[in-house]
């Protein structure tokens, strides 16, 4: 840390010593969440890495979900609007999801250590994952345009479930 | 992409650090070796996270933030002019995914910079109950009444410190060695809230 400030003066030295004091600070209190990293490494260990990003909207509130009962969340892309509903059953999941525009596309749920499940929605752009175990979830979507073709795949963050 | 590479093999990155280090995992990744994406996500993702919260975002919106930026750098691996140049990259995309995730109220982008850089910030950094030294209470505190312009420089300045992240350093064109204009002021604020501090108790 010495070399952020070689000023040779007074104010130069105090610069130094609250930086370092600070750097100890922001390492020891605001570390990056423990298993975060894990959580990424999950999240990108995809088949194809050219996905979209869907972002997860938080209509303004800053309230993440994070354990308790989590609901509705919405994610969007683009033109592109995923929402799912999680309904807990014990240790399990229940995932009630719909895609606007609605297509048959192919929906697939990752959870870390455990088999993927997949499904597909129906025409009206709903799908159903009745039996998902909880634990570091994200979803994956592959779409199928207006003729059915596959096209783009988007992906969510992965939220803890 | 490319099959997974044997495990046995010698990693390309090995030996290499800093912006070095980085490109190879560029390099690597874009080659399809699963392991450099891993190896860029444990080095890197203190700086995304620092980035994030330096905007003020709350921990958990950072850490969608910080999965985002990642996620998005995905099918931006084989766009990347310079693999160098990742950090700045990761600086660039975690800033505006961070301005796009605020809410408008909280939005500092219609202010002048003086006046953002005035402006105290009212929320965003974690508890502090575990500060058992007074003088790192009265320090965090001050810290967090710092704008958030000047919280991000200051994060990114004790970062840039540390020899893994001399990239941010280049990648900000903050020549190592020098505090800048803007730094100074902010250093300066930090010293006064932190007498302020010190004379409330």
């Amino acid at each position: 840390m010495n070399d952020i400030d070689p000023r040779d003066d007074r104010r130069g030295h105090e610069d130094t010593a609250v930086l370092t004091e600070l750097n100890r600070l922001v390492y020891e209190l605001d570390a990056p969440p423990a298993g975060l990293v894990e959580r990424i490494q999950f999240a990108v260990a995809l088949e194809n890495l050219d996905v979209e990003v869907a972002r997860w909207e938080r209509a303004g509130s800053f309230a993440g979900v994070r354990g308790g009962n989590p609901g509705t969340i919405t994610f969007t892309v683009d033109n592109l609007t995923l929402m799912v509903n999680f309904t807990s059953t014990g240790a399990r999941h229940r995932i009630d999801g719909w895609l606007v525009p609605a297509g048959e596309h192919t929906v697939e749920v990752r959870v870390a250590e455990h088999e993927s499940s997949t499904t597909k929605a129906d025409d009206g752009g709903r799908f159903v994952l009745s039996d998902v175990p909880a634990g570091t979830t994200q979803i994956v979507v592959h779409l199928v345009n207006s003729r059915g073709e596959p096209g783009r795949t988007v992906v969510t963050p992965t939220i803890m479930l | 992409m490319g099959e997974l590479r044997t495990a046995g093999e010698r990693p390309p990155w090995e030996g290499l650090d800093g912006t070095d280090r980085h490109a190879a995992c560029v390099v690597a990744a874009r080659d399809g070796d699963r392991r450099a994406l891993d190896v860029l996500i444990a080095d890197l993702t203190p700086l995304v996270w620092h980035v994030a919260r330096g905007h003020g975002l709350d921990r958990s919106t950072a850490e969608d933030v910080v999965q985002t930026v990642w996620l998005a750098l995905l099918r931006h691996l084989d766009r990347l002019v310079e693999p160098r140049a990742l950090a700045g990259w990761l600086v660039v995309a975690t800033r505006r995914e961070a301005q796009r995730t605020w809410t408008p109220s909280r939005r500092e982008a219609a202010l002048s910079d003086e006046l953002a850089e005035q402006l105290e910030s009212e929320y965003g950094l974690p508890e502090d109950a575990a500060l058992v030294d007074d003088r790192d209470h009265r320090l965090w505190r001050a810290f967090g009444r710092l704008s958030q312009k000047c919280q991000e420089l200051l994060r990114l300045t004790v970062l840039a410190g540390r020899a893994e992240y001399r990239a941010v350093a280049e990648a900000l064109s903050m020549p190592r060695g020098s505090i800048g204009p803007t730094r100074g002021r902010c250093l300066t604020t930090l010293r006064a809230h932190l007498d302020a501090e010190g004379g409330s108790r």
